[in-house]
């Protein structure tokens, strides 16, 4: 054996690279077309229009059906960015990888952020897809204006669920499964981003709990620039959802660096 | 000794079968969690929404919730334990047994319905815990009986289901994509007279769909559902509930003929 073969290390491009064309097809199970037609076509489609029923069943209005379907549309992100990418680690622990994962010498940023680049787009599809449904069944109104902010809203908001995915994939490893912490994150921002309601009408630690979710930001974004609001106060919004995009994705590496110490110590963490 | 009869046989096969679901459940019963995070935060969402519509629609949302709950445990636990089968190889071994698949798949029903009413017992709890209290009910104890009769009726969906995950390989994605697809089409959180006429027919060709009309018409004063009132939705709940029921078994047989014909089951 070689002296340049122990000391090999894959570059960082290469891990990057490797990542995000391997983990859709492996871990995230992304590269299926029931995947993909279910959630960038279906899901935002069932879920808007199931919620708009229940908001017209309450009484709501036009005006409120269509907060609700921008909401739904935006909130659907949820199962691509967050969901799958936070099972991840299941996968590789169900599949016997995490082992070889925890022991390989990748950069763990190449890693992590390679596995999230194709979430990210997948994500950026489905808010998308779900603008156009909500645009079509319930007469919300995209002005060609405002293009340019949403367009930046959404994709700032791609990458800050799916960092935040990555970090709940981190807390995952500590776990025995993340399915439960999955479907939580799934879910929870229906009641605390300001979804189907405005945030202000929950009570203030609710208030403060969804202040801490990404999808809060990035939907607050999403509606300001619908609303044609000034670029300074959706500016401001960005710098948030920005915030968010980076605190999760440095508090996932964090996050991984700290059980892949403890897993190497125990060599017990790994396991399912 | 005489040979234990056919009838012996497969009774034995939903016991063995439902003593194994409780056993698993009790070992790890965290699985009740995620099938109850939805339901919850739905409720909720719901019951936000329906703030200062009446007290009569807090109803809507536990009876939503509850089903919801439901779903998650007995159509998501009939269908997913035949892909867990078809995962751990004993998928075969479990169909060539002299016992109709079925009784196998009979007995994990019968406890995700038990632990579904344990799931729509706690999402219940939960919404009168943030209501101040529980719904304006006239008969509580009828509501109690037809909401059992209403998990009765998504189990019976939940066999079919079941029966065609022995041939799909896509269990899972049926499950995630037809999850809302049929909470609207059975009109689990509101009224299906709500969604377009010619959604009716395939809405009716759903059990829940009539015995949740009927639950609706028994505990909200006022309901406008079907025109036809509860007799004829609970008539039609129960028939097609017996329906669904035979169907299944006629499924159940004609799988296990083709998959033991064709050879090709343990493929995933």
């Amino acid at each position: 054996m070689t002296t340049s073969t122990l000391l090999y290390r894959p570059s960082f491009w290469r891990t990057f690279w490797t990542n995000a064309v391997m983990a859709p097809r492996t871990s995230l199970g992304f590269m299926r077309v029931d995947f993909v037609i279910g959630t960038v076509f279906v899901v935002p489609l069932t879920q808007m229009v199931f919620f708009a029923f229940v908001v017209q069943l309450g009484g709501g209005g036009a005006t409120e059906i269509a907060y609700t379907a921008v909401g739904n549309a935006v909130a659907t992100v949820t199962y691509s960015s967050v969901f799958s990418v936070c099972q991840t680690t299941d996968s590789e622990k169900q599949q016997g990888t995490m082992e070889h994962l925890l022991v390989t010498p990748a950069n763990r940023f190449a890693l992590y952020f390679g596995r999230g680049l194709i979430p990210i787009l997948v994500s950026l599809a489905t808010v998308a897809v779900g603008l156009i449904y909500a645009v079509l069944l319930y007469g919300v109104s995209i002005p060609l204006a405002v293009l340019p902010a949403l367009s930046i809203s959404i994709v700032l908001m791609a990458f800050a669920m799916v960092g935040f995915g990555l970090l709940l994939g981190g807390v995952a490893l500590y776990l025995r499964t993340s399915i439960i912490l999955g479907n939580i994150f799934l879910f929870v921002g229906l009641l605390l981003s300001g979804v189907n309601f405005p945030l202000s009408s929950l009570p203030l630690p609710l208030q403060w709990a969804g202040d801490a979710l990404p999808l809060t930001w990035g939907l607050a974004a999403i509606r300001a620039a619908l609303s044609g609001e000034s670029l300074g106060s959706i500016a401001i919004l960005w710098g948030a959802v920005g915030l968010a995009a980076l605190v999760s994705f440095g508090a996932a590496v964090t996050l991984w660096k700290i059980f892949e110490r403890r897993a190497l110590a125990t060599g017990s963490i790994a396991r399912f | 000794m005489a040979l234990p009869t056919a009838e012996y046989s497969r009774s034995r096969s939903t016991y063995a079968s439902l003593r194994l679901s409780v056993l698993q459940f009790l070992a790890d019963p965290q699985w009740l969690v995620p099938s109850m995070i939805a339901p919850v935060i739905f409720a909720l969402v719901s019951f936000e929404l329906f703030r200062g519509a009446g007290p009569y629609y807090l109803t809507y949302a536990i009876l939503g919730a509850g089903m919801m709950s439901m779903w998650g445990q007995t159509l998501y636990g009939s269908g997913w334990a035949t892909g867990q089968d078809r995962e751990f190889g004993t998928l075969e071994p479990t169909l060539q047994a002299p016992t109709p698949y079925i009784y196998v798949v009979l007995g994990r029903v019968l406890w995700n319905v038990i632990s579904g009413l344990i799931g729509g017992g706690i999402v219940y709890a939960v919404i009168v815990l943030v209501a101040g209290g529980p719904p304006a009910l006239a008969d509580p104890l009828a509501f109690a009986l037809l909401f059992i009769f209403v998990m009765v009726t998504l189990a019976s969906v939940g066999v079919i289901f079941a029966a065609f995950y022995v041939y799909t390989r896509y269990a899972g994605f049926i499950q995630n994509i037809g999850e809302f697809a049929f909470y609207i089409g059975t009109g689990c959180m509101f009224p299906v007279v709500l969604l377009p006429f010619v959604t009716n027919p395939i809405s009716l060709a759903f059990p829940p769909t009539w015995a949740l009309d009927a639950l609706r018409y028994l505990s909200i004063p006022g309901y406008q559902g079907f025109g036809w009132g509860f007799w004829v939705d609970l008539g039609g709940a129960i028939a097609t509930t017996l329906a669904y029921l035979s169907i299944a078994g006629l499924v159940f047989h004609r799988v296990e003929r083709h998959v033991l014909e064709e050879g090709n089951l343990s493929q995933y």
